[in-house]
């Protein structure tokens, strides 16, 4: 340290290393000039603050659900998207020289893209060698011929930069199938712009909503689409995929409905969004799943996301895909090692981004370049595909079998940047990615994009964002720059748009959601009336109402039946054990552990429609132990509170919309079954103990309080029936929910404006008239058997009639079938 | 010779499908020795998409879909072509195989360069070290290229066995190579390997040929099938024919219908059916010699 200045900094931690190039300070250890005022505003803000504000801007992800789901699935468990609260500013001057070099790199790639689907004189002239086509599982020999929708090949690229000793930018990665990092780039944004507003807002810093205008405005005219509700859809593999927080966000920016492979369908070689009313056209897709896994049909048939007939559609040129099938032959580690030559050949250039020096053991100068350096060197694929060099194979061998399967390349040391952890500044490796996107003329690139740090370059290397953090990258501007609110986004319309329909998967998981949570929610309340009896002194046999409550758990398939379902021969430690089975056992369907799981999952399919505070409650069920642990009815007791307060949060944010309705019809659904079968087993049991089977039905339909303030008088069968049965202003009754079905299939979108002319809209009505009608005067227990026969067989008729309406409903709106591939078998002859 | 090929596939579905999508690799290549004079397609319930174009290795493909609920598909294709006995170079007299991989390694001449697609592994054949074991005893340094070919479809025509019942669309070259049974599909694919993996160029070919009865038997219609062999790249002639299934080099019994890297790029019938529930797939191939003036 040769500064006099002796205020103490954070940044005085920083050690200079050798062999990288240090962002933030000169040799001599002096702050470079576009650093000086973050480094400045940093340390005015003082570690106590920045501590604070690296607290609130984690929350904030948290908050926004910014995650990475696992890749490894066994620990289910999703990793935070980490962002470091100290930026990485580049020089406008800098940056003026990436953008050219950048925008140089994606026409050069689009025109080698071209010549590859196309004429492929670049192979034929001897350019490339025959493997990069032949030997390449990224070259799909399906997309060729395919002219894409304004002969533009690539739409948007991406590339991994890192800064040599030097003080130069190479490329380390190019990215063409299904870029990632956009979504991320951009929440590291909207974090960093509200933790830091001041200093935000004080510096000039490029913003990036200008670039998601323009890769927007450049869709719609290259695809021709309508400026108002275009049909672009936003294709995202699923909840499983480890980015499916980029793939909401970017969908909710761009306002680009989210699919997945089933919402798609292809019909006269065009695309179509499956939703509720019907078919609705897709012009254009922003997908963000590989090339491979795109078109079960013409590609690998093993993939289940995908669409299938994609690329017929794209031979027929009636959709724009971002980018087009193919482009992943981009991603091809090998091809960068010739984009020297051809940068000269095609642009008459010389590439203005140097590459990451690397050698294809395929031709003889870079096999004995391998040879002779194996030790200093990195071994890869060379075309990209999983290469197994781990464990006792010879790597030296392996490469001598299949040269062109391998390349090596230079030991990487990337730049060096100022990172807060743990309550202090250390230096963390850093790599750029960087976006461009097309426009009418050429490229634009993003003023900014995603820095990826680690502790060593080797995990910096690695793909594994898990163990990567990330910083905003800030393009200092010498001029004021021009204020744009990244929240507003550019999309203002869609907020009013009022439309009625949805995807049909999103509706089946809002239903399922709805049964799943109901399910849960009904089987609490019954346990715990179970637990609360036996935690009493009484002995099992000397309580009366228990056999009722276990004939219900026997009947739900929850606990086993015993032969002579009687409970005065169940012990007691038998008892515990069936009910420990009811809570805790995972491979038990019906379990409560089960049931929370299937609640979390269908949860998670439909996140982008739930709010952020249910989204939240619904991680709270991941407490819920699989192993017998503490008070079980504190445990129900806590489990049925998360789960009221998820549905509360999740229903109060919902608009009455369809996806409502769907969640909503799932509950009623659920709740009538439920209520149906406690009451047909119960019944014949309340006039043998009718006060204490009586209370128990009660409880468990929570109606006790209901019953009490009504008629404050003791149990008696009538008015219990009526109050579980007809009363349609208790929400826990028959005629309650009946009459909430009939009311939704009549908002439902249907094809013909005459009512009731489809079977679910008939059956809710029927449900409804029968209840209402329904005579209950009089139902004592005693003689009158028939009517206590004439009731069972009407709850009976209610259970058909309600399994009858979920099939009509998910037939007509929800269908969705298994796709099954067929291949022929050839066998041939053999001559006799 | 003069045929007339019926290639007949027909799903039965348990429960309605909603939609159907099929590709077709049924219409005859035009080839220096196979002429085609006619193809039908017909396709039952008539399809509402139908989509025809020419694949990367120049095979005619179809494209179609079956849009609304139907229970089954049929689709038959009817073509007749005219087939002349290829000239085959005397296998001991051609090149050495050695020369053959270095021509194709420098693919000075574009047909080398062209054939060098061939040479590398491909979806369905792999290329590793148990297939050019196998391979390397038909291949003693400085044999003719194809008489090495010649040689290696012997030994698997007489160390494999033919069963149907051992193969599925999804056997691998390793499990061929294991069991020491397959069908003409797996015969061709582990050839194939063999071939590239030494560093020659070699193609899967799809088609049919024509099986004559025993004396004294009458013909049975349908008794035909698909079948697939395998082509060779000898320079400075072309391509060469060989059937691994029936230890032959092809003759004018042999109507190829396409060819590409393997089984994946050619299949005759592939297809995606949304719902349908239990298929029953039936084929039915007969392939009849005809006179000159037949229709």
């Amino acid at each position: 340290m040769t500064s006099t200045d002796v205020t103490p900094s954070l940044f005085d931690s920083v050690a200079l290393s050798r062999g990288s190039y240090c962002e933030a300070f000169s040799a001599q250890r002096q702050p470079r000039g576009h650093w000086q005022p973050i480094l400045g505003a940093l340390d005015a803000i003082g570690g106590d603050a920045l501590r604070q504000h690296h607290e609130r801007a984690k929350r904030m992800r948290h908050e926004d659900g910014a995650t990475i789901n696992p890749f490894d699935e066994t620990t289910e468990r999703s990793t935070s998207w980490a962002l470091d609260m100290i930026p990485l500013p580049i020089s406008e001057t800098e940056w003026t020289g990436i953008e050219a070099g950048l925008t140089q790199r994606a026409l050069l790639l689009e025109k080698i893209l071209a010549d590859t689907y196309g004429p492929q004189a670049l192979l034929r002239n001897g350019s490339i060698p025959p493997e990069l086509i032949f030997a390449n599982g990224n070259f799909l020999h399906s997309c060729h011929g395919i002219q894409p929708s304004g002969g533009r090949f690539l739409t948007v690229y991406a590339a991994d930069l890192y800064r040599g000793e030097d003080g130069r930018f190479r490329v380390l990665r190019d990215y063409a199938s299904n870029p990632a990092g956009l979504g991320y780039a951009l929440e590291n944004r909207i974090v960093m712009s509200r933790v830091f507003a001041d200093l935000y807002h004080r510096t000039q810093i490029l913003r990036l909503a200008p670039f998601f205008q323009t890769f927007h405005r450049a869709l719609i005219s290259r695809a021709s689409l309508r400026i108002e509700d275009p049909g672009i859809v936003l294709f995202s593999p699923g909840p499983d995929s480890p980015l499916y927080f980029e793939h909401a966000l970017l969908s909710r920016y761009l306002g680009y409905p989210l699919v997945e492979g089933q919402d798609l369908t292809v019909r006269n070689g065009k695309v179509f969004l499956k939703k509720l009313a019907g078919l609705e056209p897709v012009e254009a897709i922003f997908r963000h799943i590989p090339d491979l896994s795109s078109d079960p049909f013409a590609l690998r048939r093993e993939t289940a996301n995908g669409v299938a007939g994609l690329i017929q559609v794209c031979r027929e040129q009636n959709i724009d895909i971002v980018n087009p099938l193919g482009s992943g032959f981009v991603d091809t580690p090998v091809l960068k090692t010739y984009l020297p030559i051809l940068c000269r050949q095609l642009l008459s250039e010389e590439l203005l981004l140097a590459n990451h020096p690397a050698w294809w053991c395929g031709n003889s100068e870079g096999l004995q370049h391998a040879m002779d350096n194996l030790g200093q060197l990195t071994v890869e694929s060379a075309m990209g595909q999983a290469i197994d060099l781990a464990g006792p194979v010879d790597i030296l061998t392996a490469i001598k079998t299949k040269p062109s399967q391998y390349m090596v390349s230079a030991p990487l040391a990337p730049s060096l940047a100022p990172a807060w952890e743990h309550n202090g500044v250390r230096e963390s490796y850093t790599l750029l990615r960087v976006f461009a996107c097309a426009t009418e003329h050429g490229f634009a690139v993003m003023p900014g994009g995603l820095a990826i740090t680690a502790g060593d370059a080797a995990t910096l290397r690695k793909n594994c964002p898990e163990k990567q953090q990330s910083k905003d990258i800030w393009v200092l501007s010498d001029k004021p720059v021009e204020p744009f609110t990244l929240m507003d986004g550019f999309h203002t319309i869609s907020e009013f748009r009022r439309s009625n329909d949805l995807p049909s998967r999103v509706a089946d998981n809002l239903l399922w959601l709805g049964r799943y949570l109901e399910r849960a929610e009904g089987l609490i309340r019954l346990l715990r009336s179970v637990y609360r009896r036996l935690s009493g002194e009484d002995r099992p046999q000397d309580i009366p109402e228990l056999q009722f409550l276990l004939n219900i758990l026997q009947t739900k398939n929850i606990i086993p039946k015993t032969p002579d379902a009687d409970i005065s021969q169940l012990l007691f430690r038998q008892l515990t054990e069936h009910l420990h089975t009811a809570l805790y056992r995972k491979d038990r369907p019906e379990s409560v552990i089960s049931i929370l799981k299937r609640v979390q999952q269908t949860a998670r399919n439909v996140r982008d429609r739930l709010s952020v505070d249910s989204s939240r409650v619904i991680n709270r069920l991941d407490d819920f132990p699989d192993t017998p642990l503490g008070d079980p009815l504190e445990l129900l007791d806590k489990t049925l509170f998360t789960l009221s307060a998820f549905s509360g949060l999740a229903m109060e944010s919902m608009t009455r919309g369809l996806g409502w309705r769907f969640m909503d019809m799932g509950r009623r659904v659920e709740r009538a079954m439920n209520q149906a079968v406690l009451i047909r087993i119960g019944l014949p049991q309340v006039c043998g103990d009718s006060r204490n089977t009586l209370q128990a039905l009660l409880e468990v339909s929570d109606s006790l309080m209901t019953y009490r303030a009504r008629y404050k008088s003791a149990f008696q069968l009538a008015p219990v029936l009526d109050l579980l049965l007809a009363d349609e202003s208790n929400p826990k009754s028959l005629a309650f929910q009946f009459s909430g079905l009939a009311d939704h299939v009549e908002h439902l979108p249907r094809l013909s404006e005459r009512r009731f002319s489809c079977s679910e809209e008939r059956i809710a009505l029927q449900m409804l008239t029968t209840v209402r009608l329904l005579d209950l005067t009089g139902m004592k227990c005693g003689e009158e058997k028939t009517q206590q026969e004439s009731l069972a067989t009407f709850l009976v008729s209610m259970e058909t009639l309600l399994k009858e309406f979920a099939q009509q409903v998910s037939g007509h709106y929800l269908s969705r079938v298994p796709a099954t591939p067929h291949y022929t078998m050839i066998s041939g002859d053999r001559l006799e | 010779m003069k045929y007339r090929i019926l290639h007949k596939t027909g799903y039965n579905y348990s429960a309605p499908a909603s939609l159907s999508q099929n590709e077709l690799f049924l219409y005859p290549r035009q080839t220096p020795t196979q002429e085609v004079l006619d193809c039908q397609l017909t396709i039952v319930p008539e399809p509402q998409y139908l989509h025809r174009r020419i694949d990367y290795f120049g095979n005619t493909v179809h494209v179609f879909m079956v849009q609304h609920p139907h229970n089954e598909l049929a689709m038959s294709a009817t073509s007749i072509v005219r087939t002349s006995r290829p000239v085959t170079p005397a296998p001991e007299k051609t090149v050495a195989w050695e020369s053959v991989v270095q021509r194709l390694a420098g693919h000075k001449q574009p047909v080398e360069l062209e054939a060098s697609q061939f040479v590398f592994a491909s979806p369905l054949v792999t290329v590793n070290s148990s297939a050019i074991d196998y391979a390397r005893p038909s291949f003693a340094p400085g044999t003719p290229v194809l008489g090495g070919a010649v040689d290696l479809v012997r030994r698997i025509f007489t160390e494999f066995s033919y069963d149907k019942s051992a193969s599925t669309v999804d056997t691998t070259v390793e499990q061929v190579l294991v069991n020491r049974k397959g069908v003409c599909q797996d015969f061709a694919h582990l050839a194939i390997s063999c071939l590239r993996g030494l560093g020659l160029a070699a193609r899967y070919v799809s088609g049919y040929l024509e099986t004559v009865p025993p004396p004294g038997k009458q013909k049975l219609v349908g008794a035909d099938a698909s079948h697939a062999w395998i082509s060779l790249f000898v320079p400075d002639f072309g391509w060469v024919d060989l059937d691994p299934t029936n230890n032959l080099i092809t003759n004018e019994t042999y109507i190829t219908v396409a060819w590409g890297r393997d089984y994946g790029d050619v299949a005759p019938v592939k297809g995606v059916v949304m719902g349908g529930g239990v298929h029953m797939l039936s084929v039915m191939v007969d392939v009849r010699a005809q006179c000159e003036g037949e229709k």
